[in-house]
């Protein structure tokens, strides 16, 4: 075993790698730490008979899909048990592996911690739903797809979680990189997979694009790390920036920032996500959404409080300020958008940014608050554990809600809402099961969503209270944006879930839907089983939060200071002195609930006398028909009138009227709203980017020779400036 | 051999090397140019392989061959080979004229030693000189493209200022590592190789030189 010293970059890379022993190249697993070691070893071989068994399609791409879904499904269970045995293992478990040498110059290596396992949890959980849906989907979505496609979705799935689960559990910047990198390519390769059309190309196009940036900024984050540090691993990186001046640290901390904002779909830098998520299959779409974009939150997680951090001391303000508010900007502004969209995968796309804001409003509240004495400290510790709680929340209720979009978009394949309707009872369980993402993601109890948006708010007014000046207020306000995020998201699915599944069918496609397959409500139903469970007994996960607040923090852990007693009391100890007064139990609150309910059903039917009589509706003597349906962009109207100023709506109205104004034969209405950040700051780029290609276009002479001369006085000049600044 | 043979002998080549490009910058004709650069790449090899012998470094006798074999012999004959394929006797086209490029040239040579002596000497060169004229030779390679409309001379200006790199990093750094010098080898046949296709290729489909290629801008 090599004592996980990375090999400096230089001229003496070459003999290393030439005389590394066999034993160094492939490493073997400590002894006594077998059973944890193998599983990562595990999970890697899952994944790659995953990717291997994209070959199968030669002969079957049914089979194809299977094999690969089966081989991703054992990976996620492996993961599964990796993680919780690191979460359960006390604190201070880590888990190190050495990788094979694969480049002469650095060593790469896994390693496991807290925060890792934690992430690996959120992937792996969301990962199994996937993989159950996933088969039946693709069968039933798109039958007619040739085996070459079937081949590189199943290839690119596996490729994608197995990126995505060792990005986490990357021990050194390369790893990091390279897994990065793959996650990118792998969802692009699964973006543009799921239908031949023009759109799906250009989504996938601006995805790489923007992704591509972000990895630039990264690239350089890491690397002046490594440059300084004189290796890849974390542990040189973390020695490397204990000897950085403030301004050095927090540049590279805004270039990190920036790099993983881009993935998270950080507003402004969200255009990609409404576009690409959507695009892609329906349980990728999920794993997107609720996963990916949560390596993004592990990215800034893992700079901020780990590479970055100073030896002691808080962070500097500039950062945990910015992520707060641009967390809450993202929060309200994805939420606002969201409402507007009447394609219901993009409305999901879309509260995706939003629910990324949420969870940055805790992180950028721990940023400020880590390291304050007395309570701040502690309510640090509640706001991470907040942001970390969001974190798996909204995998479980966005994958559900997607896997949920899915299974009406196989039967229909309509993503429109406006023309579908009436669904609840063609699809009585894709529409319960939808109902119950919905309710979790309107922050509404029993569900998992309000337990952490609730212990946001906690952390918020805490915080609002302990932080003087103007800067309390900014907490405060945040706290207020917070609320009325909850409201809009709850309208927004109040919308998308009656107009999709209530009220009557608008096309025929809408009406002669039938239930999705078992496996995909299977699917579904473990996603819905862990937002109840979450929901009903956040206990459970608090303890399971405790290994990697306590690694972030250095503090206390997440459950002394949230008080969790068992599945029954949930409350933020923000005084020293008592927790009684926040306290809230959520089992009881679901027992309630049940009770209420049942309470109102009994003397609703319980004690009528006279028997219930079926009548028709009245309608004003015509007889109803579907257009009497509320629509979404009626039912939106209100608040795209509020808040028109953000909207910059644009309403078509036309009438084909017989010759005179007074009877309309048919009216067509066509309304759209823009996105501000699209209009000001991207459009605005690309005027002034094509401009300037149109400029050196008209000067370019298009001569080989003439471009050869430009560089051969460039080098002259250069050396010669060389020459002026060595003398 | 004692240090001072291996300094004259260097030297010597240095002004061989330099005297060769002089040629490549102001040929005539196609073949002369193509025959200088692979005399050029001669004493290139020529050069590793005294180098070799003092310094007792096994991967310069490697290198030597493979410059010998890859860019005195092969390279030529493929430039050869095209030429001959276009049936072409007079393929060079100036931009300047050939007294102008030479006065170029010579400008360069010197920028290029009083850069070098700007620099102050280099630790572990063999001799005083390498650097300038290595510096020399791959700026007046460039210099060969630069002054010249057709691909194929173009293309001995690129094999030319790929020699003088190699020149540099042979004698400055007394051999890097094999794989790097390997690599960079690899590079000029693949250059090679997808430019002579590109001419051919143009030649034949659409019957204009590349050269014609500025046509095409938008």
């Amino acid at each position: 075993m090599y004592d996980g010293r990375a090999v400096g970059v230089g001229p003496r890379w070459l003999p290393v790698a030439l005389t590394a022993r066999r034993s160094e190249v492939w490493p073997r697993p400590k002894r006594g730490n077998v059973g944890v070691d193998s599983g990562l070893s595990l999970i890697a071989a899952c994944y790659g008979v995953g990717m291997l068994s994209s070959l199968l399609a030669r002969w079957s791409g049914r089979l194809a899909i299977g094999v690969g879904h089966l081989a991703a499904l054992a990976g996620a269970a492996a993961g599964l048990g990796v993680s919780l045995v690191i979460l359960l293992g006390g604190p201070g478990r880590t888990l190190t592996q050495p990788l094979p040498i694969l480049f002469p110059f650095a060593r790469l290596s896994l390693s496991v911690d807290g925060l890792s396992a934690y992430f690996l949890l959120v992937i792996s959980l969301v990962a199994v739903a996937a993989a159950i849906y996933g088969p039946a989907y693709l069968r039933a979505h798109s039958p007619e797809a040739g085996r070459a496609r079937q081949a590189a979705q199943v290839f690119a799935l596996n490729m994608f979680l197995g990126c995505m689960t060792f990005l986490c559990c990357a021990g050194d910047a390369l790893t990091f990189l390279l897994c990065w990198e793959g996650m990118t390519l792998s969802s692009y390769v699964l973006v543009v997979s799921d239908d031949r059309d023009g759109e799906n190309a250009r989504a996938g196009l601006l995805y790489m694009v923007m992704a591509h940036g972000g990895t630039a900024l990264l690239l350089v984050a890491f690397l002046a790390l490594t440059e300084r540090g004189g290796a890849f691993d974390f542990a040189a990186l973390r020695a490397a920036a204990d000897h950085l001046d403030s301004t050095t640290r927090t540049t590279l901390f805004f270039l990190a920032l920036g790099g993983f904002a881009t993935k998270a779909g950080v507003v402004p830098l969200h255009v990609w996500l409404p576009r690409a998520h959507p695009a892609a299959p329906s349980h990728v779409s999920a794993l997107m959404s609720g996963v990916m974009l949560k390596v993004a939150i592990y990215g800034i997680l893992r700079f901020a409080f780990d590479l970055l951090a100073p030896v002691d001391g808080p962070l500097p303000p500039s950062w945990g300020w910015t992520v707060l508010v641009v967390g809450t900007i993202s929060a309200v502004l994805g939420v606002l958008y969201a409402l507007q969209q009447h394609d219901l995968k993009r409305l999901l796309a879309f509260h995706s940014v939003e629910n990324i804001g949420i969870i940055l409003i805790g992180v950028g509240l721990a940023m400020i608050l880590w390291r304050q004495d007395g309570v701040s400290g502690a309510l640090a510790t509640v706001a991470l554990t907040a942001a970390l709680l969001h974190t798996v929340n909204h995998a479980a209720f966005k994958g559900l809600l997607f896997l949920g979009a899915g299974s009406v978009l196989c039967r229909t394949h309509i993503r429109n809402i406006e023309e579908l309707g009436g669904l609840a009872r063609r699809m009585p369980w894709t529409a319960g099961l939808f109902l119950l993402g919905a309710v979790a993601i309107s922050a509404l109890p029993p569900l998992n969503g309000f337990v952490s948006e609730w212990l946001t708010f906690q952390a918020l007014l805490g915080g609002g209270s302990r932080v003087h000046g103007p800067a309390g207020l900014v907490i405060v306000f945040s706290a207020a944006m917070l609320a009325l995020t909850g409201g809009l998201a709850a309208a927004c699915f109040a919308k998308a879930f009656g107009v999709t599944f209530l009220g009557r069918p608008r096309t025929a496609q809408a009406e002669h839907a039938t239930e999705a397959p078992p496996s995909m409500i299977a699917g579904m139903v473990w996603l819905a089983l862990l937002c109840v469970a979450l929901g009903v007994a956040p206990g459970y996960a608090i303890r399971l939060l405790d290994a990697p607040t306590a690694m972030l923090l250095h503090g206390p852990a997440a459950s002394a200071v949230v008080t969790a007693r068992g599945p029954l009391v949930l409350s933020a100890a923000l005084t020293p002195s008592g927790t009684d007064a926040t306290a809230i139990s959520m089992t009881m609150m679901a027992a309630l609930l049940i009770a209420l309910t049942a309470m109102a059903w009994i003397l609703r039917h319980g004690l009528r006398r006279s028997p219930a009589r079926a009548a028709p509706t009245w309608t004003c003597g015509m007889s109803p028909t579907t257009r009497f349906d509320y629509t979404a962009t009626a039912f939106a109207k209100p608040l795209r009138l509020v808040f028109a100023a953000l909207y910059h709506p644009r309403r078509e109205v036309t009438r084909e009227t017989a010759g005179t104004p007074y009877v309309v034969q048919r009216i067509h209405y066509a309304g759209e709203i823009v996105d501000l950040a699209e209009t000001q700051i991207y459009h605005r780029v690309e005027r002034e980017i094509s401009a300037l290609s149109r400029t050196i276009r008209a000067r370019s002479t298009g001569r080989i020779y003439g471009y050869i001369g430009f560089v051969l006085g460039t080098l002259i000049v250069a050396l010669l400036l060389i020459g002026v600044i060595y003398r | 051999m004692s240090a001072e043979t291996v300094h004259t002998i260097i030297d010597d080549l240095g002004a061989l090397l330099l005297f060769t490009m002089i040629l490549i910058v102001a040929a005539g004709q196609i073949y002369r140019a193509i025959y200088a650069v692979a005399a050029q790449s001669l004493f290139i090899a020529v050069a590793g392989a005294v180098l070799a012998t003092a310094t007792g470094n096994v991967d310069l006798w490697v290198i030597a061959g493979i410059t010998l074999i890859v860019k005195a012999m092969v390279l030529p004959w493929v430039l050869h080979h095209v030429v001959q394929r276009m049936n072409i006797r007079r393929e060079v086209e100036p931009v300047i004229p050939v007294g102008a490029t030479l006065a170029l040239a010579v400008l360069i040579v010197v920028v290029s030693f009083q850069l070098s002596a700007s620099l102050g000497s280099v630790r572990q060169a063999i001799t005083g000189n390498a650097l300038p004229v290595g510096i020399a030779l791959t700026l007046t390679g460039v210099l060969a493209m630069a002054t010249q409309k057709t691909a194929l001379t173009q293309m001995v200006g690129l094999f030319a200022s790929e020699n003088g790199i190699f020149f540099t990093a042979m004698s400055v750094t007394q051999g890097m590592p094999l794989i790097i010098e390997i690599g960079v080898i690899l590079d000029v046949i693949l250059a090679a190789l997808v430019m002579a296709i590109m001419v051919l290729r143009v030649r034949s489909t659409v019957d204009a030189d590349i050269a014609d290629l500025d046509r095409l801008r938008g």
